[in-house]
């Protein structure tokens, strides 16, 4: 029996009630119906004042250490980001530039946002895809944008929007749990 | 006039989420039957049967079923939902409601639309590229026929008519509609006619659908009509149980069975997991989807956004079973309608002696 996928989603969200919250949340519950899996959500703006007072990785307090070492470690990486200002938040670019400059090379990332309309669906590709592009990190081809019309309060309204996270996770599970795998294996081995 | 309150059916041949065999067509033609007199007797205003030219529904011919209905029922008015207009002859369509008014007495009606299905455009002979052109041009040559007889009539899809005589004549103005999805070209059509419009919403919030209710009024005073005088109805899915959790947990195997067969990607059937359907049945989702008390406040709800005349539920798409079927139809006119037909004519009683 193989150990459960670790997911994690980091949230670029600065409110504990948010449109991009639910909606990783949601897909860590599609990811948990059809694979074994083990999550952790990690929500930015819950991370400061430790996260947005550091400059360099070693200020960071335990905490927000702590959150970017499960986000290093994770088998597959939800990336969510609301869309402010036109791109993802401050306080996320500030997350993901304490991660290591290769610790998500090859690792599945699934590229997650919201935003205030549709004239906001291209962050997914010329913003977040960039920047784990960076990382090296495996993004799936498909990624997940909503715009605040497909909600109502927190609860994912339109029909379309569940189809397309059914398409992203049944894409993106068989290469994380490949991976996954092929990374036990050399521990495996030892054993 | 009283607001309307109604089901249509499209006659969809889901399979069974338990044998995962679909019904025989005869099976549910004669459970559409049943329904309609179900629906009849509960006190329900209108019973609608959908046209779709593919395997997985049983009716392609919603006058003939609409015809055995009327004979099984007393009161309650019959309509396509939709006649599929552009790949039919609206010679044709209109003897068959004149016929279908006759039989009922005077309670048929059409809901004209361009459909969401393209069989039956191959079936007939028709080029789907041309879909927008022909269903302007047939309905055009609808409502002539149902002006004048002998009708004469000049269009650029199907040959001309000159002083033809079309029969049987009904004994009355037959009601038609026109279905509309999610195109403001549409809206704009119905309302350039003076038609009343029949909105379809079959899911995420209804409220995006406002701005469609405000441009059809909008564009029909700039065509010259009273657009106080247009009738405006809202089409969701829906499904009724004593409780919330009843509603959900019997329909939702069988919604998300008609919707694998319906909605695809990448050629694949894509399930409705149950939190979406739940979330459907929310006070701002677009489903009829829970108590009797839960679609009272929805349709209350809507109202004050819309000021429709009528709903009408796709009850228990993917077949559920008939039992359920019926209760939920017992339901909706039973518990449902009179509280709505009441509370909106107080409203619209006191909107008036506002004024």
């Amino acid at each position: 029996m193989s150990a459960p996928l670790r997911v994690v989603a980091v949230v670029g969200t600065t409110r504990s009630v948010s449109k991009t919250k639910a909606l990783a949340e949601l897909i860590i519950s599609r990811l948990a119906a059809h694979a074994d899996i083990s999550a952790e959500v990690i929500e930015i703006h819950a991370l400061t004042p430790g996260l947005g007072a550091a400059v360099e990785r070693e200020q960071l307090d335990e905490r927000a250490e702590a959150a970017i070492r499960a986000a290093e470690s994770a088998d597959l990486l939800i990336a969510a980001t609301p869309v402010f200002r036109g791109s993802y938040s401050g306080l996320f670019k500030h997350f993901f530039d304490f991660v290591g400059q290769y610790a998500l090379a090859g690792k599945p990332v699934l590229l997650v946002a919201t935003g205030g309309s549709d004239r906001h669906a291209m962050v997914i590709d010329q913003a977040l895809r960039p920047l784990f592009g960076f990382f090296q990190a495996w993004t799936a081809p498909m990624g997940v944008y909503l715009s605040s019309g497909d909600f109502d309060g927190t609860t994912v309204l339109n029909p379309e929007a569940y189809e397309r996270i059914e398409v992203a996770v049944n894409d993106v599970l068989p290469v994380a749990r490949l991976l996954a795998a092929a990374q036990a294996q050399p521990a495996a081995a030892a054993n | 006039m009283a607001f309307e309150l109604g089901i249509y059916h499209f006659g969809e041949l889901a399979p069974d989420p338990v044998t995962g065999r679909p019904p025989t067509p005869g099976v549910r033609i004669r459970e559409l039957i049943e329904q309609a007199k179900v629906a009849d007797q509960a006190g329900l205003d209108i019973f609608a049967v959908g046209e779709h030219h593919r395997g997985d529904f049983a009716v392609s011919a919603p006058a003939v079923v609409l015809a055995a209905m009327a004979e099984n029922t007393r009161d309650i008015k019959l309509s396509s939902a939709v006649s599929v207009l552009s790949s039919d002859d609206p010679v044709r369509v209109f003897q068959q409601f004149a016929t279908l008014d006759l039989i009922s007495g005077g309670r048929a009606e059409i809901i004209a639309g361009r459909g969401s299905y393209i069989e039956s455009f191959p079936l007939f002979g028709y080029d789907l590229n041309d879909y927008s052109e022909l269903f302007a041009d047939k309905l055009d040559l609808l409502l002539k026929l149902r002006a004048e007889n002998p009708v004469t009539w000049q269009g650029t899809t199907r040959p001309a008519l000159h002083e033809a005589d079309v029969s049987p004549q009904p004994e009355r103005e037959i009601p038609l509609w026109v279905a509309v999805g999610g195109t403001p070209a549409s809206v704009v059509r119905a309302a350039q006619l003076g038609l009343p419009m029949a909105l379809a919403i079959i899911g995420g919030s209804y409220r995006r659908f406002a701005p469609f209710a405000d441009l059809y009024r909008q564009a029909a005073a700039q065509f010259g009509h009273d657009a106080g005088t247009l009738k405006l109805s809202i089409n969701s899915p829906g499904f009724l149980a004593p409780t919330h959790r009843g509603a959900i947990e019997v329909s939702h195997p069988y919604f998300e069975s008609g919707w694998m067969a319906n909605h695809h990607q990448r050629g694949q059937g894509v399930p409705m997991p149950l939190a979406a359907y739940e979330a459907q049945s929310t006070r701002a989702g677009a489903f009829f989807l829970g108590s009797p008390q839960e679609v009272t406040d929805k349709i209350l709800d809507q109202w004050e956004l819309f000021h429709h005349d009528r709903v009408t539920i796709q009850m228990g798409f993917g077949n559920v079973p008939q039992r359920e079927m019926l209760r939920s139809i017992e339901l909706l006119g039973t518990e449902v309608a009179p509280v709505v037909r009441k509370e909106i004519a107080s409203r619209q009683e006191s909107a008036e002696g506002n004024r």
